[in-house]
């Protein structure tokens, strides 16, 4: 079995997808089409090659059938990307050349008896398959980001490719809610909130905890009770806090993808079967309007210097 | 611009559920409209529009072929042999064989999956064709496709050259229910039934040998008097060294 590997890179938040790469026994080929830094950041994490290509201000998917000729040339067993759009279109490129199997979420990858072992995360992550494969095989990856580890850099080598006429016509940076985005503590609520006034109890509980104040998407898009800066989720903001609270928010997987990147996700919710449960690290099954005054409280008890971030 | 919208090409993974011991019990589930499909096929007309074009529709699977055409897509194809399969890119072979089936076409639109994010990019890469994923929009601008995405913090617009495979990301459900009549319509409009075997596929899977439940911790719940299960929780929190 050929394991040696082509990991195809676009953009931050590769450290995942390098690190099942690496358990495989072949050579490690990264493909960076993005900034130098990019390119030196993958290079210290180990692999055993870098080839580089500066897209400069040419969205990196135009490199689509460049890489796909290439690949044809070098034939790696294994082709990997994470789920970045941009690094998904070259990774299709590439096996469609390749007439390469394409497994989505793919979390692990092993050799035994050279046969080529996928695991891959199923029906949302509920279940790992694991999957036998022959020939070349392309994955996504579908685990948690980690930091990269860093190995012995690898020599970058810049690489001049063919690229198709795809051009950037307009680029408009999009509202950010201030402080949001790195905030340490975030405390979020839905639906569960009944009217607009009521929102001022789950603002009081945020002042306590020193927290930013954030929402399911349906409070911003269709009742306005914040400003549309201010949801969590796919179509939201992608936020990565210390501390996510959720309070009477359902917790659907649009929502969640936004907070896959919080250390520690606390739930209210009334519901004992809300989805929101089965992700949570922590929850409290009651009524948000007897819980949230009494958790505002305890919070206030603490010392004060305990909630200096 | 002659536009091809792909619908109804996978289960939806709520449809499943997971038995104890990791294996999956789909419970007949049948393909259905992915959560982005209602956004591709605005995006399908949007391009149409923008260019004097028409919008097929392709459908794979036992998904009710007649959903794109009770939204407005006079015309499609279903390759209703086609089994739901783990390998993205057999999914995409059976796609643009139909696609290649359909003859002259500029466009292809198709919701960008969570649970399937190989299918868009494959089925470009099958039909060799550059792809754009994770759009929230595409049109037709004096003649050219452009497409919308956010990247980076920024709203961008791109201009691709065609053919091209377009993914869709929804942001919101943007569904609209058909009325009555839209059904009536539905029932009048051409829906051709396309085979594997007619388009010359002949897809498989790789061998499973099986699934097993992740490592996960369940969370940790309180329930009972709200000041108790408050204190319980503040101190949990503590603990973790959050608060
Ligand atoms: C393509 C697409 C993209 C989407 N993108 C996003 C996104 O980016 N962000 C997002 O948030 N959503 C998104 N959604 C919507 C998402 O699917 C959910 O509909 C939405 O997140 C639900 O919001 P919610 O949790 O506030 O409401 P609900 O689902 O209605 O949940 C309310 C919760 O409050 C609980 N509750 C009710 N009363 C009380 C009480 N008194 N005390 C305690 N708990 C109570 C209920 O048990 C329930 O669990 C998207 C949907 C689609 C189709």
């Amino acid at each position: 079995m050929n394991t040696d590997c082509w990991l195809l890179v676009t953009a931050d938040g590769w450290g995942g997808a390098f690190r099942i790469a690496r358990a495989l026994p072949g050579r490690l080929t990264a493909v960076v089409i993005g900034p130098r830094l990019l390119a030196e950041q993958v290079a210290a994490a180990g692999p055993d090659e870098v080839r580089w290509t500066d897209p400069g201000p040419v969205p990196a998917e135009a490199w689509g059938a460049a890489l796909a000729g290439a690949a044809a040339d070098a034939q790696p067993g294994v082709v990997l990307s994470t789920t970045d759009p941009a690094a998904r279109v070259l990774l299709g490129a590439v096996a469609g050349r390749m007439h390469a199997r394409l497994v989505p979420a793919a979390v692990a990858l092993a050799v035994e008896d050279d046969r080529l072992l996928v695991r891959r995360a199923a029906v949302g992550g509920e279940t790992i398959e694991t999957l036998r494969c022959t020939g070349p095989v392309a994955v996504t990856y579908g685990g948690d980001d980690v930091a990269a580890a860093s190995g012995a850099a690898a020599p970058v080598t810049p690489v001049e490719l063919a690229a198709a006429p795809l051009a950037v016509i307009a680029s408009e940076p999009l509202a950010v809610a201030s402080g949001l985005e790195d905030a340490d503590r975030v405390v979020s609520f839905g639906r569960g909130v009944r009217a607009r006034d009521d929102v001022s109890l789950v603002q009081g509980l945020a002042a306590a905890l020193g927290a930013e104040l954030a929402c399911s998407m349906p409070i911003a898009d269709d009742l306005g009770w914040l400003d549309k800066s201010r949801y969590v989720g796919r179509s939201g903001n992608q936020i990565s806090p210390a501390l996510y609270l959720a309070v009477g928010i359902g917790g659907a997987p649009q929502h969640m993808e936004g907070v896959r990147g919080a250390r520690v996700v606390a739930a209210v919710n009334n519901d004992p079967e809300a989805r929101i449960f089965r992700t949570a690290d922590y929850g409290i099954v009651g009524d948000l309007y007897d819980v949230v005054p009494e958790l505002t409280k305890a919070v206030r008890n603490l010392p004060s210097k305990e909630l200096e971030q | 611009m002659r536009v091809v919208v792909v619908y109804k090409w996978a289960r939806n993974p709520t449809d499943a559920l997971v038995r104890s011991d990791g294996s999956i019990d789909w419970r007949n589930a049948r393909m259905t409209a992915g959560e982005d499909d209602p956004a591709a096929l605005a995006a399908a007309f949007a391009i149409a529009a923008g260019s004097d074009g028409e919008v097929l529709g392709l459908t794979i699977g036992d998904g009710d072929a007649s959903w794109a055409l009770a939204r407005g897509v006079e015309r499609a194809w279903s390759v209703a042999d086609a089994p739901s399969l783990v390998d993205n890119a057999a999914t995409a072979a059976i796609l643009a064989a139909a696609v290649r089936h359909l003859g002259e076409v500029d466009v292809v639109v198709i919701g960008d999956s969570r649970q399937d994010a190989g299918v868009p990019v494959a089925l470009a890469g099958e039909l060799g064709w550059p792809a754009l994923v994770g759009l929230t929009s595409a049109t037709t601008v004096d003649g050219r496709l452009q497409a919308a995405r956010k990247v980076g913090g920024a709203a961008q617009t791109v201009l691709l050259p065609t053919p091209a495979v377009v993914g869709i990301a929804a942001e919101a459900d943007v569904d609209r229910a058909p009325g009555m009549k839209e059904l009536l319509a539905a029932r009048k409009r051409p829906l051709t039934r396309l085979s594997l075997a007619e388009l010359g596929v002949a897809p498989d899977d790789p061998e499973s040998l099986g699934c097993a439940k992740p490592d996960s911790t369940p969370a940790r719940v309180f329930a009972g008097e709200p000041a108790e299960t408050a204190a319980q929780l503040v101190a949990a929190l503590r603990s973790e060294g959050v608060l």
